[in-house]
């Protein structure tokens, strides 16, 4: 089954990596992006406010870490779902030897190849710009990689289920912008969490989306016990779970309802 | 050149009357739109909890701002979305070789085939955020403003969509030209807050190699009143400049061009 995902994902990641300007492009947008945060925060020091204890290196690094990680955490298959659902290629999707699950985690590992190169290069690029600190130690860097990874499967399945919304309405560019909506606010891209108002903030509590970028940044600072990085893991684990036994369950329900066009 | 413009005027009309066909494509499309903002307005919203004015600009005043620039990307996106799809939908596909045909300039009616209609609803939402601003900023809405308003959102308009349309010109060649075109598109955001935060280098940039700035910065502080602001008198110069530009290099291009068909 792993090397059925791993051919799927190669073969995804080639396609993608075949537009290498592109990658170029979408490192340059990080960039822009990134220079509108650092220079509204830096605005923000020079008038003399202090921000929770975070100083002007930390944040900065925040964002380096939130633009980096952007790219793995956003980047999905929602599209390709979508579009397959549209073109009637969905029908060679279920007839395939291999899982609609495990196919598009195939793709999704595929997407992430790229978009970790991206977000490699988009790190490297701002940190000689602007300075980035680095991270409190080794075994946090290491968990670092494991809670992202870990996000990555919660947002597989997130994905997933969104996605199946276009077996009913064909169409799926809407629930796209909501999952970028959703993860750029309740992820702590858009601000560390901490600076949210409070009922934003309990939102954010309770949605597994702050996992994704806020907390493996703050664990990336040292700021979190290594008992609260297990807490973090096991909380994940849970909603991998969860989103899972969803996902069967609405897909089940969604395959009957499907039309194919062309089929 | 008045005949150009009056068939640029009725290639966007058909165009617009072909998309009102797909009312669904079209609310999910608003919808969007508006997710994307209240993703930056939430930011905006969260950056004021922490601190009471940034490079000087208080709350309703970067929000009028922000209205300002929303008002000439969505005037873009209306008049000149097609710099997106000249990659993509015409050169890959052949039909680029049929404006060529037609007896008007090629840009004339490719950009008329621009069928974002959703900027429609964008354009009232940019107008209410700017009248309800200067509202509590205590402004007087007079019709000089309106006007005013309205002039600029028009120039900003046609500033950002001679920038796209420079770039779209790389389509010729890549077959793609909606990414690059996207990302020069995205340094407008550099413009969506007062330029007094950036650097020099950036602030050249955007006013002065890429003129955003004068699409919602420099308009904005004559709203509010700002009194040594001669560098406005020049926003229809610059956006004429810019068009100059840009109907050279496409023309330069168009002689260039190699089909992909047969």
């Amino acid at each position: 089954m792993i090397h059925k995902i791993w051919a799927i994902a190669k073969q995804n990641a080639n396609e993608s990596l075949y537009y290498r300007f592109d990658l170029l492009l979408y490192i340059f947008n990080f960039l822009v992006e990134i220079t509108v945060y650092i220079f509204i925060w830096l605005s923000i020091y020079q008038n003399g406010n202090q921000i929770l204890g975070m100083d002007f290196q930390q944040i900065t690094t925040y964002y380096i870490l939130v633009v980096s990680l952007n790219p793995i955490i956003v980047w999905g298959i929602n599209e390709g779902m979508g579009t397959a659902i549209r073109e009637g290629e969905i029908l060679r999707e279920l007839l395939h030897p291999i899982s609609y699950f495990e196919y598009y985690f195939g793709m999704r590992i595929g997407e992430l190849i790229e978009a970790t190169i991206v977000g490699i290069l988009t790190f490297g690029i701002c940190a000689l710009l602007f300075g980035v600190l680095p991270p409190a130690g080794i075994l946090n860097f290491l968990f670092f990689v494991i809670v992202v990874c870990l996000a990555v499967v919660v947002i597989y399945f997130f994905e997933l289920i969104l996605g199946m919304t276009a077996f009913y309405t064909d169409t799926i560019w809407g629930v796209e912008v909501l999952k970028r909506a959703i993860l750029n606010i309740f992820s702590g891209m858009i601000a560390p969490i901490t600076l949210f108002p409070g009922f934003l903030q309990k939102i954010a509590n309770i949605l597994p989306f702050k996992d994704c970028v806020y907390t493996p940044i703050n664990i990336y600072f040292g700021e979190l016990s290594q008992i609260e990085i297990v807490q973090v893991i096991g909380k994940q684990c849970l909603w991998i779970l969860i989103l899972y036994v969803f996902a069967k369950i609405v897909f089940h329900k969604a395959i009957k309802n499907i039309t194919v066009n062309g089929g | 050149m008045v005949r150009n413009l009056k068939l640029y005027g009725a290639f966007l009309i058909a165009s617009l009357k072909k998309m009102m066909l797909y009312r669904i494509d079209c609310l999910v499309g608003m919808f969007s739109q508006v997710a994307f903002q209240v993703i930056e307005l939430v930011f905006i919203w969260i950056v004021f909890q922490n601190t009471e004015t940034i490079a000087g600009w208080n709350f309703e005043q970067l929000l009028l701002l922000y209205g300002v620039m929303m008002l000439s990307v969505s005037v873009t996106e209306l008049l000149f979305d097609a710099t997106y799809d000249i990659g993509r939908k015409l050169i890959r596909k052949g039909k680029f070789d049929t404006t060529l045909l037609r007896p008007v300039h090629p840009l004339v009616s490719i950009l008329g085939d621009s069928e974002s209609y959703t900027a429609l609803g964008y354009i009232v939402i940019s107008l209410i955020l700017i009248v309800a601003m200067l509202i509590r900023l205590h402004i007087a809405v007079t019709f000089l403003l309106v006007m005013k308003i309205v002039y600029f959102g028009i120039l900003g308009g046609f500033i950002i969509g001679g920038i796209q349309t420079i770039f779209s010109v790389a389509g010729l060649w890549s077959y793609k030209s909606n990414e690059i075109v996207w990302s020069v598109f995205q340094l407008h955001k550099l413009a969506q807050y007062p330029i007094g935060i950036y650097n020099r280098f950036i602030k050249l940039l955007i006013s002065g190699i890429l003129p955003f700035a004068f699409a919602s910065y420099y308009p904005t502080l004559d709203y509010l009143g700002q009194q040594q602001n001669y560098l406005i008198l020049l926003t229809p110069c610059i956006a004429l400049l810019i068009w100059m530009i840009a109907i050279k290099i496409w023309n330069w291009a168009l002689k260039k061009y190699r089909s992909t068909g047969n």
